[in-house]
């Protein structure tokens, strides 16, 4: 749609687990193609608002609304909505049963209706973006890590979706082959993929993205650009966090 | 596949060792083979011994076990008396250790002649005469081979029905299952409105309440009452008995029984297998947008079942002793054949030993089979495993 609103508009979301409150009131918009990187420690509620972005947690209350629908509304056809909006695991989550190839052409082939061979077709296509031409036909357990996440990108991408959600990606994987994955990412960046990307990767976070969100304990205490964000935070609490990332680089 | 193979190798390897190289247990396990052929020699030999027949050959291979013994009796005293300085005895020597290693095949082939010649030949001999006999003999053995070669159509066809009752019973129960476990791990989605949570809720709770019914009764029970309650129910639609029994035979009223039962176990079975699958692969499958229906239909399920195969193959070896317990309704299986024949002879003890030891060995085969399928079936991931790069 070619509304001038924002792609995802995150309104008032709460969400707890048990007694455990983990968003205390979101908001959060993200336009299109812009790339949006959400930061902060461990149990800060990043994951859990990813999640809630394409409904895989289901809030408690307030609103996500995607092309003008309000995802948590329950009458909403999630299903369908969740075709335009990618999603990256930290654990990757290819399907155990399946080779790389059938893995990426699966979901276009049961819901966009395309035929096997185009589908082959659009899934080589993105895997030899990710620089996996040489793959399509192995078992996902033989791949290593960095290659899983690849795979997982490439599977995603075939949807063709409007914005693709990272959930920590980088961070189930060893220090050395993080670069093939975050190489993809700011590729996809740069060709103009609206983005949202938890991440301990603050290089990442502050070379690639437009905006940066600092999240801590439930609520989004500081948002703006990486340069405004990084070189001169308001809040302490938001200094304290980066003291520990940035400190030993610089 | 190439791990197993190492492993049966180096395994081969050991006994390979043990049989052909020189090492300490030389003397100890040849007298024990020895000692088997002394054994051997004092009994009578059977009408079909040959070496009975050659009693020059028959004291000769007595005779080189005897010589073993006596050599290894040496041995094991002057290792008993010069403890400490062994090695330096001439036991020790290479030259004897050498020739001890080749005496003992000597004394192998003298204790495995009179073994073949005793047992083997001795039981044959025993069988074929129990079985030409005009009556029954009164040995163990004698009777059970009686017996048993005198109702061989009876063993033959409760043989089958037991074979083909666990066979073709898992294999219908396994596609009830399916539909029951579908029913039972469903849950209410967030489009689903009330009338299919209704339904979704209906469907749980009558797989959880079969289950836990079938689970929690004897089969023997189930048994009697599907048999009875069936014929109840063909007799009330206006059949006559005869025709009853045409229809309800024991063996689809067996069928049957083993079917309902099995049902629940192997629903239970794939739950537990389902239940074990990663739920990352049903939230991966749902973020591109599948449907609860299809996550569970080519990503959950399929991996599902692969888990649950272990259990799968125990749930056929189980149906196959289990359905010892249908004889009580009149199903022909191997029990039922093994009380008839009993009862004719009113001889109890020697038959049921027999029907173990065919339930033993039918189980044992099934089980080999069992696991060369489930190899096949899970090492379907590493046979695809060599990527086929396309130019």
């Amino acid at each position: 749609m070619a509304d001038n609103g924002p792609l995802i508009r995150v309104e008032e979301l709460v969400k707890s687990f048990g007694s455990n409150v983990v968003l205390r009131g979101i908001n959060l918009s993200v336009e299109s193609g812009e790339v949006v990187t959400i930061i902060g420690a461990s149990g800060s509620g990043k994951s859990t608002l990813l999640r809630c972005i394409n409904l895989l947690e289901i809030p408690d209350s307030g609103h996500v609304w995607f092309h003008g629908e309000d995802l948590v509304e329950p009458k909403t056809n999630v299903d369908a909505l969740r075709e335009n909006i990618g999603m990256v695991f930290q654990q990757f989550n290819l399907f155990a049963n399946m080779n790389v190839l059938d893995n990426c052409t699966l979901a276009p082939v049961l819901l966009k209706k395309m035929g096997k061979e185009e589908a082959k077709k659009v899934a080589i296509s993105h895997l030899e973006s990710v620089g996996l031409s040489d793959f399509i036909y192995a078992n996902v357990n033989s791949l290593s890590g960095g290659q899983k996440q690849r795979v997982a990108i490439a599977r995603a991408l075939c949807m063709n979706p409007e914005i693709m959600l990272f959930d920590e990606p980088t961070s189930a994987l060893d220090p050395e082959i993080v670069g093939e994955v975050l190489n993809v990412m700011r590729r996809l960046a740069e060709e103009g993929m609206t983005m949202v990307v938890v991440t301990h990767e603050m290089a990442f976070a502050r070379d690639v993205c437009d905006r940066v969100v600092f999240m801590d304990s439930g609520v989004i205490l500081e948002q703006g650009t990486p340069a405004q964000l990084f070189q001169n935070p308001r809040e302490t609490r938001t200094r304290e966090f980066l003291s520990r990332y940035l400190d030993p680089e610089d | 596949m190439a791990e197993q193979h190492g492993d049966q190798g180096t395994r081969r390897g050991k006994v390979a060792s043990f049989l052909l190289d020189d090492h300490r247990y030389v003397f100890l396990g040849t007298s024990v083979l020895a000692l088997i052929g002394v054994w051997m020699h004092g009994k009578t030999p059977s009408a079909f011994s040959v070496l009975g027949k050659v009693p020059i050959l028959d004291t000769l291979l007595f005779g080189i076990c005897c010589a073993w013994l006596a050599v290894s009796a040496v041995a094991l005293i002057t290792k008993l008396a010069r403890w400490n300085s062994y090695q330096t005895t001439w036991a020790k020597r290479p030259q004897v250790v050498h020739a001890s290693r080749i005496g003992s095949y000597v004394a192998w082939a003298a204790a495995i002649l009179l073994f073949i010649d005793r047992a083997i030949l001795g039981f044959c001999a025993l069988v074929s005469e129990a079985t030409a006999a005009s009556s029954n003999p009164q040995t163990f053995l004698g009777g059970a081979a009686y017996m048993v070669s005198q109702s061989l159509p009876m063993y033959a066809q409760g043989i089958t029905t037991t074979i083909s009752l666990a066979v073709f019973g898992t294999i219908i129960a396994f596609f009830f299952a399916v539909v029951l476990v579908f029913l039972r791990i469903q849950e209410p989605d967030r489009s689903d409105n009330d009338f299919v949570r209704f339904l979704k809720k209906v469907g749980s709770g009558f797989a959880f309440l079969y289950s836990t019914i079938i689970r929690g009764t004897p089969m023997m029970v189930q048994g009697l009452i599907i048999y009875s309650g069936g014929f109840m129910i063909f007799r009330n639609m206006g059949y006559s008995v005869s025709e009853t029994r045409q229809i309800w035979s024991y063996f689809v009223a067996g069928l049957v029984i083993v079917t309902v039962n099995s049902t629940a176990y192997i629903m239970e079975a794939l739950r537990g297998g389902i239940e074990a699958v990663d739920p990352g692969q049903a939230e991966a499958a749902r973020s591109l947008g599948l449907s609860q229906w299809m996550a569970m239909m080519h990503v959950v399920f399929p991996q599902g079942v692969r888990n649950a195969i272990p259990a799968l193959s125990n749930e056929m070896i189980m149906n196959i002793k289990d359905s010892s317990v249908l004889s009580v309704v009149g199903v022909f299986d191997l029990m039922f054949a093994t009380t008839t024949v009993a009862g004719i002879y009113y001889r109890q003890m020697e038959l049921y030993v027999v029907a173990a030891l065919i339930y033993l060995i039918i189980t044992f085969i099934a089980t080999r089979l069992l696991n060369m399928l489930s190899k096949k079936l899970g090492a379907q991931e590493v046979s695809e495993l060599p990527a086929n790069p396309t130019e």
